[in-house]
């Protein structure tokens, strides 16, 4: 009986949509006013429920830290009033509060902190979906059956007995008459209830089948080709096949980085050739890219989109490149087996008859090499990259993944933005669980960040590709960080990305990362 | 069955349709839904009292000789029929939460909202309430002469909580915008004759269907004048309407006026006996039921929605609205629904014949009920 007017706000929900696999906590480091704060979001795995919202700030006195959150098409008017963010006993400098969200969308989490030299609020976006598959524990199933068996034959009992007995007069007993009445109406009881019980397992059934299709965040399957033009290989990335023609389309998508996806090739079965890609839009259902010299294989694709409300989704297919590894890039390869360069060549058009663009986006790269062992990878040019870490890995636990470029004289290499950024980073379990993209600023999505604070200014229109400016930091640094917490425990590859001397350079890595005890 | 349990059992079964127009209050309201909210906290007592009061009877009646004499046996307990219908939705119940805790981990509302474990809920709310109205008639049955009032108040007053049972399950469809729609009409004949014709056929004393649907028309009403006293705001968003105290629920439907006419038709009409006799009752009863509620409803309803219908006694005018529903200002106070689901013949004559039904389900009801012994 309970949320009886939903059925009405039901019809308002919109699809679940959710930007990395299985990665669902939202990690932001950034400015909120005069403080420098790290937040940490673990959304509920169904709604309604509670997102847990972790503020830490690296300033002192700080007095008091708010938590808003407010949906994309309703904006902040809409929005419940602020709840405060308690202290956590026996920690400095670091608030927890619950925010509830009772339905799926795009989200921002305003975190206000006041005190310790003036105030100011961070936007932190979030989606909001359903991310956990439903499965019964086996004691609440075996609890649920005996108490279905119980309430089945009782059912059945009270039947029969009611067209027994109830209107004897108190001390007559049954006779044949009522005997058999009671067996025809405990028959017809059983049988009703067998077909409400068939009907309910029907209905079950169903709901689930349209949880799992509509409500259930996943990563949205899409068709990968390659064709060839001239000498390029293109890569053409559209809807699946199985998406009916008026089904999903990108005619709606914010900048992030100033590029419309952020596309990573990942090949079977070793992840040992890795890309990272920004294919162009050609149309609202096409996306295209030439393809760097990889080696041929079985490649796993994952692309990340961030639509104009803020949503982010991750595309992924298969695509198979022709050729080997010796083929495909042979005056590359070398003796090192390492290969790491943006390719930043202009754009090269065929005067004749081809509009197509026949570039690489200068931005684009790719590594082709084993992972290091240790926390030591070499790179090209005689550079290394060192994974910092400061012990080990376990499962949801806070860390900041860490790491330094050492140039070939074994100094720190000053270390140049790349988009914006002084480093990516893209993190996989071995199984394919878990896939995320990391940023400095941590998970979230930097083009939805920017959306939200235009709406919060009240600036009208959201221009699919004038947004997020790509603001290039100016200080010089020798490391970078992700913040971040392993959702499960189990083998993963990290690939960071930085740029130095003009050059992006991956480090490629795997780590274990323990269960919590 | 001595007075305070019966006291103690119609208070369980008033509890549960008032605890969920509180619910549905509260959710409109503050948006929160926790297991231990206010309202749920109430549901969960009110079912708890009625099978404690029902498991009070079976131990009582399971005592002597003479107790048992009345009852009905399982195992070594024995207990009035109506009282092992309560145990079984008190069973119900706690096996519908267990499922719902699990279904709400598992789905949450991203399923739909009538799941399997909130139909088992309605179902063991359903279960109560019968029981307890099985015990209430068979109270009138044994009545003697100096409690046959009482006794037959009861039977009418429980009559009156399934009445607001199933407005409460309905509550969506039943909101004044919808009042001119031929879905409307349906489900209130489908439904609301069932209870009304068994008692104005079967009920003693005078006026049985009529004293349901007043207590009926109190109990909303009491939740309709009091949950606005007590601020509440949302907590969760997005807020497309501001509310700063809970939101009443819909003013109580004119279920007295075809009440009033059943009880008339089937008590003061000198019915001639035949063999067909409870057909054509049915029949006579389904036609008289749906043009009375028509005819009241109707114009009621084009009162609600005016601005007269805006204050605390009706609280209508199309100005209250739970928080999270988007709806522009023309449709706060126009009827939905109209063209698509209109009221013309072809859906009278379907609402009638609803109404038919379960009006001769509900005096086989009745005849049954009233000769209920144990």
């Amino acid at each position: 009986m309970k949320r009886l007017l939903t059925p009405l706000l039901w019809l308002l929900l919109p699809l679940g949509a959710l930007g990395h696999v299985g990665s669902p906590n939202v990690f932001f480091t950034g400015q909120a006013g005069p403080h420098t704060i790290r937040v940490v979001i673990r959304p509920p795995a169904v709604l309604p429920g509670v997102a847990q919202v972790d503020v830490r700030v690296a300033t002192d006195g700080v007095t008091n830290v708010t938590l808003q959150a407010a949906l994309w098409e309703a904006g902040l008017d809409a929005a419940p009033a602020p709840v405060e963010a308690s202290a956590v006993a026996g920690e400095t400098n670091f608030f927890s509060g619950a925010l509830w969200l009772s339905r799926a969308g795009s989200f921002s989490v305003h975190v206000n902190v006041a005190g310790g030299g003036g105030s100011g609020t961070a936007i932190v976006p979030l989606n909001s979906s359903a991310t956990k598959r439903p499965a019964m524990p086996p004691l609440v199933g075996v609890l649920l059956v005996a108490l279905g068996v119980a309430l089945s034959l009782g059912v059945v009992w009270l039947a029969g007995v009611a067209a027994r007995e109830s209107v004897l007069e108190p001390g007559t007993f049954t006779g044949p008459h009522e005997r058999h009445r009671a067996r025809a109406v405990a028959m017809g009881a059983a049988l009703l209830l067998g077909a409400a019980l068939f009907a309910g397992k029907t209905r079950w059934q169903r709901m689930d089948r349209e949880f799992r299709n509509n409500s259930l965040s996943q990563p949205q399957p899409v068709a990968a080709t390659v064709r060839s033009n001239g000498t390029l290989r293109l890569l053409q990335i559209t809807p699946s096949a199985a998406d009916a023609p008026g089904g999903p389309a990108w005619d709606t998508l914010a900048t992030d980085h100033g590029k419309l996806m952020h596309l990573f090739l990942l090949r079977e079965p070793d992840f040992d050739a890795f890309a990272h890609l920004h294919p162009v839009r050609r149309d609202a259902r096409t996306f295209e890219n030439v393809l760097p010299p990889l080696p041929g294989g079985r490649y796993q694709l994952y692309g990340e989109v961030t639509y104009e409300n803020g949503l982010n989704r991750t595309l992924v297919a298969t695509v198979s490149l022709p050729g080997s590894a010796a083929s495909a890039v042979p005056q590359l390869m070398g003796r090192s087996n390492l290969l790491n360069e943006a390719f930043c060549a202009s754009a090269y058009v065929p005067a004749t008859n081809s509009a197509m663009p026949v570039a690489l986006d200068a931005d684009d790269s790719w590594h082709v090499g084993a992972a290091s062992a240790t926390l030591v990878a070499r790179l090209m040019g005689g550079y290394t990259m060192q994974f910092l870490t400061a012990g080990e890995m376990v499962e949801n636990r806070e860390a900041a993944l860490r790491f330094v470029l050492l140039a070939p004289d074994g100094q720190p290499a000053a270390l140049q933005p790349y988009m914006g950024m002084f480093g990516h980073a893209v993190v996989r379990r071995t199984d394919g669980a878990v896939f995320t993209h990391l940023h400095p600023v941590g998970t979230i999505s930097m083009a939805a960040q920017e959306l939200f604070a235009r709406q919060a200014r009240g600036e009208a229109g959201t221009a699919t590709n004038g947004l997020a400016p790509v603001t290039t930091p100016t200080n010089v640094v020798h490391d970078v960080s992700f913040p971040y917490a392993f959702p499960r425990s189990g083998d993963y590859r990290l690939w960071a990305q930085v740029r130095a001397q003009g050059r992006v350079l991956t480090g490629v890595f795997d780590v274990r990362v323990i269960p919590a005890r | 069955m001595a007075a305070w349990t019966a006291g103690l059992m119609f208070l369980a079964a008033a509890g549960i349709p008032l605890s969920l127009l509180w619910d549905f209050s509260w959710e409109s309201t503050v948006g929160v839904d926790r297991f231990w909210a206010p309202a749920h906290t109430a549901n969960y007592l009110a079912v708890a009292l009625a099978g404690l009061v029902a498991l009070r009877i079976a131990v009582h009646s399971t005592r002597t000789a003479a107790t048992r004499a009345g009852t009905l046996r399982l195992g070594g307990l024995h207990a009035p029929l109506g009282a092992w219908v309560c145990l079984w939705g008190a069973l119900a119940f706690p096996t519908a939460v267990v499922f719902d805790r699990w279904w709400q981990s598992a789905y949450g509302l991203g399923a739909g909202i009538w799941h399997p474990p909130q139909i088992l809920k309605a179902v063991s709310f359903f279960a109560i309430l019968t029981g307890a109205w099985l015990l209430a008639w068979k109270g009138q049955n044994e009545a003697p002469p100096g409690a046959a009032a009482r006794a037959a108040v009861a039977v009418a007053g429980i009559g009156g909580l399934i009445l607001a049972m199933i407005t409460v399950v309905m509550l969506p469809s039943l909101y004044p915008n919808r009042q001119h729609s031929a879905s409307f009409y349906k489900i209130l004949c489908a439904t609301c004759p069932l209870v009304l014709v068994a008692l104005a056929a079967a009920g003693r004393r005078r006026w049985p269907a009529t004293v349901a649907a007043l207590v009926y028309t109190a109990l909303v009403c009491v939740m309709v004048w009091l949950l606005p006293l007590f601020p509440a705001k949302p907590q969760t968003g997005p807020i497309y309407n501001a509310l700063d105290h809970l939101m009443p629920p819909p003013f109580p439907l004119l279920l007295v006026v075809p009440a009033l006419a059943l009880d008339g038709l089937l008590r003061w009409w000198n019915w001639p006996a035949h063999r067909g006799r409870a057909w054509l009752q049915a029949g006579v009863a389904g036609l008289v039921f749906f043009v009375a509620f028509l005819l009241a409803q109707w114009l009621f309803a084009e009162f609600l929605l005016t601005p007269d219908a805006d204050n605390r006694f009706f609280a209508g005018g199309g100005r209250h609205w739970p928080f999270f529903l988007k709806i522009d200002e023309a449709s706060r106070s126009i009827f939905w629904e109209t063209r698509a689901d209109e009221l013309n013949f072809s859906s009278s004559v379907a609402a009638v014949g609803l109404a038919m039904l379960s009006a001769r389900v509900g005096l086989w009801l009745g005849h049954w009920m009233s000769r209920v012994r144990r």
